[in-house]
This record gives C-alpha cells, structure tokens and sequence, in this order.
C-alpha cells in the first residue's frame, strides 16, 4: 500500500481498525482526543464495527476496559496525561486481572504547573503496573505498534493489558507518511481474540480477580504477573520478526541505530529520539563514532538485548525526557541498574535531562551532550546530571517572574513583591 | 425465574448463596444480599466495590453460583458497563448464545454508592446502563470500623463522630439523587421485610435499563448491638418510619408500606449503641425531637 | 484486648514489648489472635507471627482441635499452652498429645450474654501474667485500667476482678514460663526456596471457577450460642426463618427448615424470629455437652442437628 500522510492520532485510530477492536472505552483528554473522535467516526459510519462508549472518567474508562476483556472482546482505549494518573487505580487493578487489551498513551507533561505539551513523566508513572509499554518514534510504529500490542497482549504466555506510547504534539497532531497494512494482511497477522478461559457465560461461572488473604498467595499472583511480563521479552521479538517479514519493517524491541562501532551511544525513547538519529548522522559525518539505543519495549526491560547492544561501547549519553524528584532521570537509573556487575558494561553513564513539558532538544544540544560523554569516557569520570536549560532560557523566565510579581503588585495593594 | 411472590410462601426456598462468608455473624446486608441473590439466580455476574463484601470471595473460596467481577471503590458501575456491553457484542457477533446471557449487578456499601462511586454511577444511569446495583447500606465505612460516611444518619456515633452530638451531618438522600435520573427503577427495601424485598426485586428483576435498589443493612458491628436483633431493628426501622420502604417508576415514586401507627423513632434509636448517647447519662431531648420532626415531615410531605 | 493488657504489664514491669493484633478477613464472631513479645532491656527486632511461643493462651478451647487455626504451631519442648475451658488438663493432654505443659484456666461459668465475652480477655492475660511470673498483681491491675479506661470505671472494676481472680487461680504455677531463645543462626535449616515456574493465566490469576465453594469453610466455628429447632413447637412456616437467615444456614427440606450447624454463625436471628417460639438458644458448649452424653448413651438427638454439607 502506498504511504499516505497520517497524524500520530490518526495513526493510533487507523491500528485499533486494522485490529479489528470490538469495543472502546473512551474518555476526552488533550491531546489524545483525537483518537477517539477518528474511531468514533468509524463506528458511528459503520465504517468500522463495533461499540464505543464515553464513560465519566478515565478512572471508570479503564475499569470498563478491563471488564470488557475479562468478558472476552478485544478492546482499545486511549488516554493521556492527567487521565493516565486518574486512571491509575485500575491500571495496576486491570492488569493483576490478567485483561489483555491495548490503551493507547499520548505523552504529555503531568501537572502541576498543568501543562499540555509532551514528556514521559505521565506513562513512567505506569511503569511498576503491570502493564507492558511499547513506545513509538514516528507515526509509522504507532500503527504498527498497536497491531504489534494486540498479538503480545493476547499471547497465551503473557496475558498482559499493553500501552503504546506516543508523544503529544510532537507525533499525535503531526503528519507524517505511513504505510497503513492492507486490513486482510492485518487481519492474518492478529487472528481473531480467543479469551480462552477469561470470560463471563452462564454456562460457565467465575469470580474473577477475588481478594486473598496473606502474603504468600499474594506473592504468587503477583510474580506470576511478573514472569508473564518477563515472558513478554522473547514473545515480542517473535511476534516482530514475524511482523518484519510480512510488512518489511523492523520492529524489534530494542533499535540500535549505528552502534557496531560506536564509542557513545544516544539511549532515549519516544518522539526525539529520531533527532538523535539525526545528531548520529551529523556526528557521524564530523567523524565521531556515535550511535543511538533506543528500546521500543521498555515493560518488560530487555535487559539482555541492551547489554548486548552495548557490547565495546565506551559511553552512554542517557536522555530522559522526565524526572523522578529526588533521584533524576528514570531511564538512566534503570539503565545503570541493568548494567551494575556486567564486566562488559560501558564505563560511563552520562545524565541529561530534557524536553520537560515539551521543551525542544536543538541539534547542538545532541551534539555537546555527546562532546560531554566524550571527555567524561576520556576521563573516566562521569558528569552529575545535567538539565537542558540555556542562559536564554533563563532570561526569559525571569522575565516572566517579574511580569508575574508586577501583575501581583498592580492588582493586590496588600501584597508585596519580595525585594 | 419469573414466578410471581405475593405470599410468604411464595419466597424462594432454595438458598442459593453459599454459606460460609466472612461477613458479620448477624448482617444484614448479608441477610438482604441472600434473599435478593434467591430471586436474581445464578444467572447473574455480580461486579463489587470495595467494601464489606470485597471478602465475600476469598481465595479460593466464593458463595456465588454465578460470576463476580472484584473491581475497585469507585468504579464498580463503570465494570459493569464493560461487561454488559461485552456481553452484548458477544451475543450480537454470535460468539456466545444468547441463552449464556447474564444479568450484570453491581454490589456495593454506601461508603460506595453515596460517595466515592456516586459519579460512575451517575454516569452508568446517564447511558441507560443495562443493570441492576444494589447498595448494601450500613450507614457508615463498615469494613474499615465504622466512620462516618454520607449515609450515616444525624446523631450517630461512629468511630470518627464520638462527640456529645454524633453524626453532625445529615443522612444524604441518595434514593431521590438517583431517581433525578429517571433511571428505569429506584426501591429501597430491607431484609426483616422479605415479602417486599423480593417483590421489588423481582420487579427489577424482569425489567431492563438502570435498576437502582438501597438495601438498609443493619449492622451489629457498627450499630453496636446484639447481633439477633438484626431482624428487630431493622422492622423498628420500617414502622417507625426512619426507613421507608419505597419505588420510583415512570417519574413516580410510591410508597410501599405506610406505616400508620409510627411509634416514636427513638423506639429505633435506643436499640442501638451508636445512639446511646442520646439517652445516656441524660436524654437528649433537642436532637431526639430534631429527630422526630425530620421523620414526622417526611411523611407528612409523602402523604 | 489480652494481647494489650500483657503488652502494657510486661512493659510497666521494665520489660521492652511488643504486641500486635493480627486481622484477619473475617468478622466479628470469627476467630482471632494476637502476640506479644517481651524483652528485658534489649530492643525487640523480630516482628510478626511467633513461630515458637513460649506461652499459648487459648480463650476459645474449641478452636484447639482446628487444624486450620494453627493454634499448636511451632510449640517446642516446654511451651506452656494456657486454656481456657471446662474440661481439664488430663482430658486436653490425652486428646492434643504434646510434649507441652497444659494450664487450664477453668472457663467462668454459662455465658450466655454475649455482653460479658470480652471479660475472657482480661482474665486470660490475668492467668497469663501469673504464669509469666514477672507481673506483679497491682501492675497487672494499673494495666488493665490503662488498657480499658476509655470503656469506663465499671467495666474496669469487673475486668480487675475477672483478672486478679484468673491471676489467683493459677498461681501454684507462677512463673512456669521460660524465657524463649532466638534462632540461632550457627546451625539453621536453610528454607527450601523454589523457582516459581510461568503457570497458565487460567491458573496464575486470582480466579475461582468453582461455585459456591465457601461452604467448605466451616463458619459454625464461630458460634458461642446455639439455636435449636423444637419439631414438636415448628410449624413450618419455613419462610420466616430460612428467608431472614443472613448465612443461608437454616434450608428447607419437605417444607421443614433445617438448620446447618457447619455453617449457623450463632446470630440467634432465627430465635427471636420464629412466630411459634420454637427455636431456643443455649451456650453452644451445652449444646456440645448434650451431644456427647447423647452420643455415648447412644440415644439420638434429632434436634435438627446436621452435619452434612450445606
């Protein structure tokens, strides 16, 4: 099929199609409306079948889902933000149900100060859930991602509710061309969802997700939940290879853009890593040897596939576009944490953190943040972390400070601005 | 299952709620749960909030011959949407026949369906949300210890409202909240009245849309009595006119017991600890007859 | 309550504490426990379940036979297991078997309001802190004032003499427990740790696919007081009774309501309801006594006694 020029949204509404969902729990959120609004479309054209329901909250969005799989249909939904975290509750709940469905994630910074624009911080707080996290770099994985999700969800070895993530802005309103799979090729790649003994029929009674009492059947269902996650690594590079040789595009859970012989690599997720690619290509050609790590799968962690990935690699530059307080970027912690004891692992880890709430990464920014790695390697010493922020960045919210405390002063005679 | 009860006799004799549940040694939400449980049958996929009957299913234990979906507080209406309508397109794609239908319940306490899960709720009515939920009401957060919720009632001592006064808030009117919904049905009932009790829910039952019933759930543990006086309490409750026994249909709402002769209420209180301090060591009189006059407009105001 | 009155003796009386309530699912009427652990002088770092007691206090003899309460677990060479029960230390000796020291606390005598039950709490940690031989009676009697002020100067008094009584009772064996060891970490039993193998989601989910299968918990366990059917006073109307049951423990055979004894919790709902008052209640240990005597005369009670499944 030719390509055809898709938001990143459109893109998400196109995979739930071409997986052929039946039903979609739906709650509004900038700037994943329109996902819902596209799929709604469908549905009510009968252009797609199926039932989409707006419920009252991402909260009860996401119980519906789970029910609805618990019951036996495939199911999608979509969310954002504010409505991941209210919605949180019954993430890790559906999950521990074992409810295979795909929620589709449009990264956007979390309040407070509220904002609209993306970062990782909202679909990090899901991490520890339980469900598995695929994350996109351009509107063509997002629809492949979501077909890719729905296979690895339904998986009899994993069972595994699976978000796949986008960046706000940055790929759900921006167009870029896809190749959208043709629906009966689609249709071959995910066969119909067999819920297997999951399900609600009279004729076969269940009480689903009951409470237990004690620490030891606890343990229990929660590793197994774990070891279904882990299961996920090798399922997903199966269901990929086969998704590579039937539409030709690689999807594996790990990319390792130019790295056999880099000396530093790029290791970040979602929208800017491809302008990671693009500093690679630029470095590259300044006769730098740089490369770009970038996991797809990031629940479960495959650990293994990075490790091996960074086989002779002298340093790595880690981008988190989030910020666990406290402590600094979580990809960078996790990173260290898979590479702590290996002989193998490269020597130096540096921190950077950047495009908070959408803040841009300009190409000299990938450029220094490699030259930083760079001396650190030759060093052998690693940098604290370092915020993306520029002097003119500063400036400028200064400006804003004092517009701020002179509004205050204008309007409230009774308080002061601190001197 | 649609056999008509209009006598005593009529009542379901087959229990079909397993024995054995955690709950409270005299509960009358229990009592309320396995009477109505008798007339909705096992063909039923009950989806609970978190409350008192969350351990109604205990691994590997359930009482159910039906199914049961363990959600969350909040959220419960919303489960039961995802099920009906899974149900539903499983049966329209002829994936599953339409004689392994279930009818979806939602079953949870008033900490629930007064408070935390008012606005799923609200929501599953707006959609005309095919179900039936039953609110277990003890008038408090029963599982955590009895605090105070929006059910409890003015004047109740509850382990967060221990002061002179008690409750100083007012039992919230959640059986006129929903029925502003026009839902398809609203009753309250209580399990010392069984007849009425399974009458309604029969009604409900063999109706379809939203079918909203509050169950008086009188509680030993947070009520503070002997747990044999349940039954006692609970048709105190109904004569003396605290708790009426109600429906609303077609924008209606009738009466299904008037209690003519209504005894004082404080007939009712004094049954219970949580009031003693109405008696105890002096009457109360101020709030007793705020009490009373609350009851005696009600009825003037229904008649 | 005991658990708390021992706690505060033992710590009035210089010792580090700790003691702890365990909860459980289940309600009021259901079985519970708590443990307290007691130190002289050092902190206390182990917490949780007491593997190894050094003293057991049984207030409920009938939980004792219960597998499933766990009750004898752990109970090394000389532990002490105080009872409280009416029948005596030969009869428990010869049923439980154990390389242990029975005390028997004689049980007061018929409860049959449930108003007094919570009384057995300070007199079992009365008969505890003798056995200790670390409480002096006026501690033991500070503790329980400071324990159970909040319920008032009356129910004080009564739970003081319930416990000093307790405490008299067994005094001929004060001090019979012997301070516990800690696990000694020179020469241990490692635990038998085991991989967890990727079981089938039909199976690794908390999922129950059988129905109605709470009946195999045996929630007659609870009962202090027993409701029995007069079938020459019963004129079945079934409907009263089964129907206002909470524990769909009274069935309907032939038109006849059967009560089911694994599972009645005791309410005594179905005693106050019945129309011809042909349900009485008694203390369920006469229940038990009637039923033994009846069994070894051979002479069958037919009372509506079940046993079967429900």
């Amino acid at each position: 099929m030719e390509p055809i020029l898709l938001t990143g949204n459109a893109a998400a509404a196109w995979g739930a199609r071409l997986a052929g969902v039946d039903y979609v729990p739906a709650f509004p959120i900038t700037p994943q409306t329109e996902i819902i609004e596209t799929l709604g479309a469908w549905l009510d054209s009968g252009a797609m079948p199926g039932r989409m329901v707006t419920l009252e909250s991402e909260h009860s969005m996401l119980t519906a889902a789970g029910a609805a799989a618990a019951t036996g249909v495939r199911v999608f939904s979509a969310t954002s933000s504010q409505g991941l975290l209210h919605a949180m509750e019954m993430l890790y709940t559906v999950a521990g149900w074992r409810a295979p469905f795909v929620l589709v994630n449009v990264s956007r910074g979390l309040s407070a100060p509220i904002t609209l624009e993306a970062d990782h911080n909202d679909v990090l707080a899901a991490r520890d859930s339980g469900f598995l996290q695929i994350h996109c770099t351009d509107c063509q994985e997002v629809v492949d991602s979501v077909l890719l999700a729905y296979r690895l969800a339904e998986d009899t070895a994993v069972r595994l509710p699976v978000m796949v993530n986008l960046d706000g802005f940055y790929l759900s309103f921006t167009r870029e061309p896809v190749r959208l799979p043709d629906l009966a090729a689609a249709r071959e790649f995910l066969p119909p969802f067999d819920p297997g003994s999951m399900r609600f029929a009279a004729s076969a009674p269940q009480s689903q997700a009951v409470a237990v009492l004690g620490g030891s059947p606890y343990s229990y269902f929660r590793y197994e939940t774990h070891l279904a996650a882990r299961n996920a690594i090798s399922v997903y590079q199966r269901i990929a290879a086969e998704f590579e040789s039937r539409f030709g595009r690689e999807r594996g859970a790990v990319e390792a853009y130019r790295c056999d012989d880099a000396d530093i690599v790029f290791f970040m997720i979602g929208s800017f890593a491809s302008k990671a690619r693009e500093a690679v290509d630029r470095l590259r050609e300044a006769g730098r040897r740089v490369g770009l790590l970038r996991p797809r799968l990031l629940r479960p962690y495959p650990a293994e596939i990075i490790a091996s990935a960074l086989l002779g690699v002298r340093g790595v530059a880690v981008v988190d576009q989030n910020i666990s307080m406290g402590q600094g970027g979580v990809l960078h912690t996790e990173l260290a944490a898979a590479l702590y004891g290996r002989g193998s692992a490269p020597a130096i880890l540096t921190s950077f953190i950047g495009g908070l709430g959408g803040r841009e990464i300009a190409p000299q920014e990938f450029f220094e943040m490699a030259e930083v790695t760079f001396r650190a390697v030759d060093e052998g010493r690693s940098p604290p972390p370092r915020l993306l922020y520029t002097e003119t960045e500063l400036r400028e919210l200064r400006k804003l400070q004092s517009v701020a405390l002179a509004e205050r002063e204008q309007t409230s005679p009774a308080g002061r601005a601190t001197p | 299952m649609s056999e008509i009860i209009s006598r005593m006799k009529d009542l379901p004799s087959a229990h079909l709620l397993g024995a054995g549940t955690p709950m409270c040694s005299g509960c009358g939400g229990l009592e309320a749960l396995h009477q109505i449980y008798d007339v909705l049958g096992e063909n039923t996929v009950f989806v609970n909030a978190a409350g008192c009957m969350t351990l109604l299913s205990v691994y590997p234990f359930t009482p159910f011959r039906g199914s049961w979906l363990y959600t969350a507080m909040a959220s419960a209406p919303a489960g039961a949407q995802g099920v009906r309508d899974a149900l539903d397109l499983l049966i329209q794609q002829g994936r599953l026949p339409p004689e392994e239908d279930l009818q979806v319940v939602v079953l949870t306490g008033d900490g629930s369906a007064y408070g935390m899960g008012m606005s799923a709720t609200s929501g599953a009515m707006d959609r005309g949300l095919d179900f039936i939920y039953i609110c277990y009401d003890n008038e408090g957060y029963g599982n955590t210890g009895q605090q105070y919720s929006s059910a409890t009632p003015h004047g109740a001592a509850t382990a967060t409202s221990g002061g002179t006064g008690g409750f100083p808030g007012y039992k919230k009117d959640l059986f006129s909240i929903w029925a502003a919904h026009q839902p398809s049905y609203v009753a309250t009932v209580i399990a010392s009245e069984p007849l009425d009790l399974a009458k309604k829910i029969a009604k409900a039952r063999d109706m379809s849309g939203p079918r909203m019933i509050i169950a008086l759930s009188p509680c030993p543990t947070g009520w503070d009595y002997d747990p044999r006086e349940s039954v006692a309490i609970g048709k105190l409750a109904v004569k003396t006119g605290v708790w009426p026994l109600k429906e609303y249909e077609n924008g209606t709402v009738t009466h299904t017991r008037i209690p003519r002769e209504r005894p004082a209420v404080e007939e009712y209180l004094k049954t219970q600890g949580r009031f003693s301090h109405l008696f105890r060591p002096q009457r109360n009189e101020a709030l007793l007859t705020e009490i009373q006059q609350r009851v005696d407009r009600y009825w003037a105001q229904a008649q | 309550m005991a658990s708390r009155v021992l706690g505060t003796a033992l710590f009035r009386s210089g010792f580090t504490v700790q003691d702890a309530p365990k909860y459980g699912a289940e309600r009021r009427g259901a079985p519970i426990f708590s443990t307290v652990r007691a130190a002289r002088g050092t902190a206390i770092n182990e917490r949780g379940v007491i593997h190894n007691p050094d003293l057991v206090v049984v207030a409920d003899d009938t939980l004792l036979t219960v597998p499933a309460a766990g009750i004898l677990q752990g109970l090394e060479q000389g532990a002490v297991v105080l009872v409280n029960s009416r029948e005596s230390a030969e009869t428990w000796q010869h049923r439980l078997n154990l390389d242990v020291q029975l005390v028997i606390l004689p049980a007061a005598a018929e409860v049959e309001d449930r108003a007094e039950l919570p009384h057995i709490g300070a007199t079992c940690a009365g008969a505890a802190a003798s056995l200790l031989g670390v409480i002096a009676p006026d501690v033991l009697a500070a503790a329980i004032g400071e324990e159970l002020a909040g319920l008032g100067e009356l129910v004080v008094e009564q739970n003081r003499r319930n416990a000093l009584a307790a405490y008299r009772a067994v005094q001929d064996k004060k001090g019979l427990v012997r301070e516990g060891k800690a696990v000694a970490a020179g020469d241990y039993t490692p635990p038998a740790w085991v991989e967890l193998s990727v079981d089938d989601v039909g199976i690794a989910a908390p999922d129950v696919r059988a129905v109605a299968n709470s009946v195999q918990v045996r929630t007659g366990l609870w009962r202090t007081l027993r409701p029995t059917i007069d079938y020459d006073h019963c004129v079945n109307c079934w409907w009263v009774c089964s129907s206002l049951c909470p524990d769909s423990a009274i069935r309907v055979e032939n038109n006849t309501p059967i009560i089911d004894y694994d599972h009645c919790k005791g309410c005594m709902i179905c005693v106050g309801v019945c129309p011809p008052h042909a349900i009485q209640g008694e203390p369920e240990y006469l229940a038990q006594q009637r039923e033994a005597q009846s069994a070894d005369t051979g002479a069958g009670d037919n009372n509506g006694t079940d046993t079967a499944d429900g």
